[in-house]
Parts: C-alpha cells; structure tokens; sequence
C-alpha cells in the first residue's frame, strides 16, 4: 500500500503507471516505468491490458460502454477470448460483486458504490498479473470492503492499493506499507509509519468539532414524515423498482446527524427529496411544523454533490461565490472577502486548476454565503482527509446550521455524528 | 462517459431482429421525404407514436418529445417567414408576412422532424447497443466505425443528463426564494450552466480515449463477441415485414 494525503499525485503516478499520461494528460516526465522488467514507455496502453488492470478513483471517467455486463465484456472482446470464455468470466465477476440484478444497467443509474464495484467486477475478469487500485475501497460500504479485502488476500497477484486515508480494512492486508511524502515514496518501519501519516494528515490536530460555540440565534428544525420515495430504473427490468420509507426524521439547527448505510440503499434519493431536487411519492417534508413544497425546500437545505465540479463554473473564486448573490442589488464584497478567508481560499484562484480540498472548499464556502439553515454533505470524507472533512462541517456549522452528513466510514461517523440514522430493507431507521 | 439510451421492456419491438430494425429506420427516414399528402404524414408519425408508447412506455414517449420541443418550436415560428409564394394570410401593407404555403411547409417540416427523432429514438430504446453494434458490422461497417455511431448516440445523451445535473446544482444555487426572475435573467443564466456542460464534455474527451485503450481497444488480433445475434431466429420474416411497412404506408399516404 502507498499512503499518501490528497493532492500528492497519487493518481498522477497511477496513470503514468498505465501509460495513460502523459499521453492523454500532459506534463513532463523524466526515468522509466519497467513492468515485469519490460520498460512501458515503448509499450501502448492496450498492450497493457493483461499486465495491469487500473482502477480509477472517480470510476464514472473509466465508463466505455453501455451496462453493466458490456463494460464487463468490453475488455474481454478485445483480448479475442471465446464466448464461453467471456460468459464464465462475465458470470463470475458479476457474481462476486452482486450485479446480477443490474447487468442491464446504464452507470448513470447505478450508486458511486454500485460505480466501483463494476470496475473491480471488470478487474476481476480481465485477470491481469497487476492490480492497480486507486481509493477503490472509498466508495464502498462495510460488506464490500471485505469482500475486496478477501480477494486481495486470496488472489495471489500484485495488488498496489492508493489511499488518503488508513481504514481498519487495511490491518493484516498488505505485506508492505510506503508512504508518499513531499514527492518522493518513502520506506518506515510499520510503528513509525501510521504516526507519520497521521501528523502529515494534520489528524494529531484538535478536532475542529470538539468544544466548537454554535451561534445559534434562531432555530429551525426540518421533519421528514411517512415519505415514500420511488425510483425506476428504466435500463433494467430485472432490478425492479426500489422503495425507500422514511417514517419519522428529524434534524435540528445545530445538530449533526449521520447517515451510514450500505450502496445502492437510497441515500442520494433520500438527500434529493430532502433538498427539494425530486418529489416523493407520499408524505411531507415540513421545515419548522409547515409542509414545504421542493422549490421552497431548495432554498433553505443545501445539498453538497459528491462531486464538487458539478457545482463550480466560474472563471475565478471571487466570480463564483458572487454568483448567488447577484440578485441582492447590493455589494457583497466584504462578506465575500471574509468567507474567502475563512474557507482559505483565493479570491483570484482559478478553480478548474485548483486541488480537489479547495474545490471543496469552494464548494462549502458557496453554501456557507447563501447561509442555508440546514446542509446534506454527500460522502463529504471520500476525497478528503478526516481534518480537512472536520475543518468544513466546522466552517459551515459556526452559524447554527443543522448538518446531514452521509458517509460510508463508520471511522469518520463516529467522529463527528451526535445522532446516526440508517437503512436497511428499504426503510431509513434511526441507529 | 456514455449514458444509455435503452430502455427495458418486452414489447414486440424488443423481439424484432435489430438489422430489420436498422433497415426500417433507415426506409421509414426516407419514407418521409416521399411525396405523401400532409395528412398521411401525420397519420404515420401519429402511429409510430403509438407503437413507441406502447413499447417504451409514456414516461420514455414524452421524454422524447420534450427534448426535441424548443427546436420545434423555432421551426415552427420561424419557417413561415421564409416563404413568400403562395395565398397571403398575414399581410402588413403590401409586405406579406406569412402565406398559406409556408404554413403548410412548416407543418410538415415539424412532422418529419417528430417523426425522425421518433423512429432513431426508437432504435435505440429498443436494441441494446451491443446489437446495434453488431447489426452495423452485419452490414460490413468496420468495428470503429459502429464503435464511433453508437459513442455518438449515447454521447449526446451523456451532455443531456450533464446539463440536467449543473442545472440542478444552480437551482440549489439560488439566493431567494422570492426572488422573481425576468425571461432575460432565465436566459442569462443558461450561459453559466452551458458552459459547465461545456467544460464537462470537454474534460470527459481523454478520459474516454484513456478508457477505451486501457480495455484493450487497440490490440492487434481479432476482436470477438460477447453477444450475438442468432437468438433472432425470423430475421427473414422482420425483414420482409420492413420492407412491406414502408410499401404498405406508401401505396396508401402517396399523392394522387
């Protein structure tokens, strides 16, 4: 395993591994990358396939086909094996993941952790000698971590596993540790390592949560009750239609709630009803006792996408936390300022070429400007360091605001959530 | 990247042989440039409406009309104009501003153009892409080149579903709920949402490239497949039944 913070070029290395930049991402690159002792800087990246099979941290860029069972298929096809061939391996690989159900399935209508496991799906079948994993256990929930773990332990290959962060799926898995630091890869003993990595990730750091002063002048509370949310998938009849029931939720201003549960349960259907973004089937979503309609609800819930480029487009920094407030009349500047600061931002940064932390950043300060009472942060940690994850929910909550934090990492639940909610069999519980 | 355009039913048109089905969509294309009367024109696109509807379902079937209804709606407002032969009916002083014949070539422009879009949705709501694929190197186009048509058609799709999530993210965006926006704001603010569709499919261009090579499109040697098409055991009968639809509608709409 090659622990590193974010930004330290983690997926940069992974792509140069596969030949991939700087043939489609441009830089400079000097040395040479030898696998099996034959040197890839004269190879293709197809001629690759049997050696090294790459798993992407964002698993929607590495999407070539239409469903599930052709994405599987693709690589196969090009390898020339033989259908019974392809079949055996299709089957297998679609089993071990648990996409039966979704074999006709398009990526747009699959979950980010439904996304990742056909890629390891697809890793599984190519059967490369090599497998390069890039945060492939972010996206997934508690059950398909493990499963990945056994097949790491069992598959007798060369695994190298990226990650920003140590999980405790990571103990007695990998036979060796390194850690990426200031640019180069470093060698520790196994009991200096972990402290390291924590002290770069800024984790030895006081959380910013603890002891935090809410300003909390006025109060508000959002209710969801007996919602009855349908979502079709319309590539699939075999997946059926999935329900979720949310019979009583509840958050507070200033409270901070979790939502844990397994891929694919209904999470994002549950946050975009909440926010306004899709209408449910039956019950009502009330903001302090009155029924809201989604458009009512789009202004007082903020909803931070897991991906924060879908929610920043403009040139500069300053242009973009202005953006919302064009429509006030008045000069906002020195509250843009301020916010600037506060989020550590740079108020002339261009944000296509800033790091994935301040994109996020970015994200938040937008929301924290138009001050909504209550905020969904959608997997907010999968990209992040826990402090810089903390440093966020904290920016964002110093005015009183009431936070659903949805994450897979129970780690991370645990640090932050005073209340916990979940999902099993269609039904969003209280934990 | 892509985005499917299939959609899951069990509808006859699911069992119809996807080569027929290219055939017919290609004919029924061209069948709509036949000298037919304005009245059998809509009559046929009515019906292929209908079939589409009852295949597909209602959501899909109005899906289809929706994204295709501010292009109509331009042609529409603006075919008129362009034709000056023909009885006036709107005439200011001695400028005529509309005639009957540009009516009548706006209308069926419009219906060819719903008709169109109708029969290509079609295809590809009911055939799986793998199959179009395999349909289009049945008619000996090379590999790449069914590669590329069929990236073409889920890549639009792709922009689509793009626009709709920066769209949504905007909405979210909004400052007040009271604030009351004039058409010219609605319309300025499309540019920042186009240009985040924009800089995403922009950005989507080596990431595709980059996939596709890492799955082995590229390698020397011959390319085999997963799926095929022998489980459609009446492709004489589809095609034959293609062939004769396009006759049938033909005989009876054609201008007398």
């Amino acid at each position: 395993m090659l622990l590193a913070p974010f930004n330290q070029g983690k997926t940069t290395l992974a792509k140069i591994m596969c030949r991939v930049c700087p043939k489609y991402f441009p830089g400079e690159m000097k040395g040479s990358v030898c696998f099996y002792e034959r040197d890839i800087s004269v190879l293709e990246p197809w001629q690759l396939i049997s050696v090294c099979t790459y798993v992407s941290q964002n698993p929607q860029e590495l999407f070539v086909a239409n469903s599930v069972e052709e994405e599987i298929a693709f690589p196969l096809e090009s390898m020339g094996l033989s259908r019974e061939e392809m079949h055996r391996r299709v089957q297998e690989a679609l089993r071990t993941w648990g996409l039966e159900a979704l074999k006709t399935s398009s990526a747009q209508e699959l979950s980010g952790g439904e996304r990742k496991r056909v890629l390891l799906a697809v890793m599984q079948a190519i059967d490369a000698r090599f497998w390069l994993l890039d945060e492939a256990f972010d996206d997934l929930d508690e059950h398909w971590r493990l499963i990945l773990k056994q097949l790491i332990k069992e598959t007798g290959k060369t695994v190298l596993v990226f990650a920003s962060r140590y999980l405790s799926t990571f103990d007695d898995l990998f036979d060796r540790m390194l850690l990426l630091e200031d640019k180069q890869v470093k060698s520790y003993e196994p009991e200096a390592l972990l402290p390291r990595f924590a002290v770069l990730c800024k984790d030895t750091l006081p959380n910013p949560l603890q002891a935090q002063v809410l300003d909390l002048h006025h109060t508000h509370r959002v209710t969801a009750d007996r919602l009855r949310i349908e979502r079709r998938r319309v590539s699939t009849l075999s997946a059926g239609t999935f329900h979720l029931n949310v019979d009583d939720f509840s958050l507070q201003s200033g409270q901070l709630v979790t939502l844990v549960a397994p891929n694919g349960s209904g999470k994002s259907s549950f946050s975009r009803c909440l926010c306004g973004l899709d209408d449910s089937l039956e019950g009502k979503i009330s903001f302090d006792g009155r029924p809201q309609d989604s458009k009512e609800l789009s202004k007082k819930i903020g909803y931070l996408f897991q991906n924060p480029d879908l929610q920043i487009f403009l040139p500069t920094v300053a242009d973009e936390l202005a953006w919302s407030m064009r429509h006030l009349g008045r000069s906002r500047q020195g509250e843009i300022a301020s916010c600037a600061k506060l989020f550590e931002l740079d108020l002339d940064d261009t944000p296509t070429t800033m790091s994935y932390p301040q994109r996020k950043a970015l994200q938040a300060a937008v929301y924290y400007l138009l001050d909504r009472p209550f905020y969904i942060l959608d997997e907010l940690d999968s990209a992040l360091t826990y402090h810089t994850a903390l440093s966020i929910i904290a920016r964002l909550r110093r005015n009183g605001a009431g936070i659903l934090l949805i994450t897979h990492d129970r780690q991370f639940a645990n640090k932050v959530g005073q209340q916990s909610y979940t999902i099993k069999e269609g039904r969003l519980l209280r934990v | 990247m892509t985005t499917n355009t299939f959609v899951a039913g069990s509808g006859w048109l699911y069992r119809f042989d996807p080569r027929a089905k290219l055939l017919l969509m290609v004919l029924l294309c061209i069948w709509f440039f036949l000298p037919v009367t304005l009245l059998g024109l809509i009559l046929v696109v009515l019906l292929i409406i209908l079939v589409g509807t009852l295949n597909t379902g209602r959501k899909a079937s109005f899906k289809t009309f929706m994204s295709i209804l501010p292009m109509l709606c331009i042609m529409v407002l603006f075919t008129p104009f362009n034709v000056r032969d023909g009885k006036a009916i709107l005439q200011v002083g001695s400028f005529v501003v509309i005639t009957e014949e540009g009516l009548l070539q706006a209308t069926r422009l419009a219906w060819r153009f719903i008709g169109i879009t109708y029969v290509c949705t079609l295809l590809f709501a009911t055939t799986v892409m793998n199959e179009v694929i395999l349909s289009l190197r049945w008619y000996r186009l090379p590999y790449k080149g069914a590669l590329v048509i069929t990236l073409a058609f889920t890549y639009i799709p792709f922009i689509a579903e793009s626009f709709s999530q920066i769209s949504d993210s905007h909405r979210l965006r909004e400052f007040d709920e009271k604030q009351r926006k004039k058409l010219f704001d609605r319309v300025k603010d499309l540019l920042p949402t186009l240009t985040s569709v924009l800089v995403a499919a922009l950005r989507s261009i080596p990431n595709l490239a980059m996939s596709l090579e890492l799955r082995g499109f590229g390698l020397e040697g011959k390319r085999t497949n997963y799926h095929t098409l022998s489980a459609y055991r009446h492709s004489f009968t589809h095609f034959f039944l293609s062939c004769m639809i396009i006759v049938v509608l033909y005989y009876i709409a054609r201008v007398r």
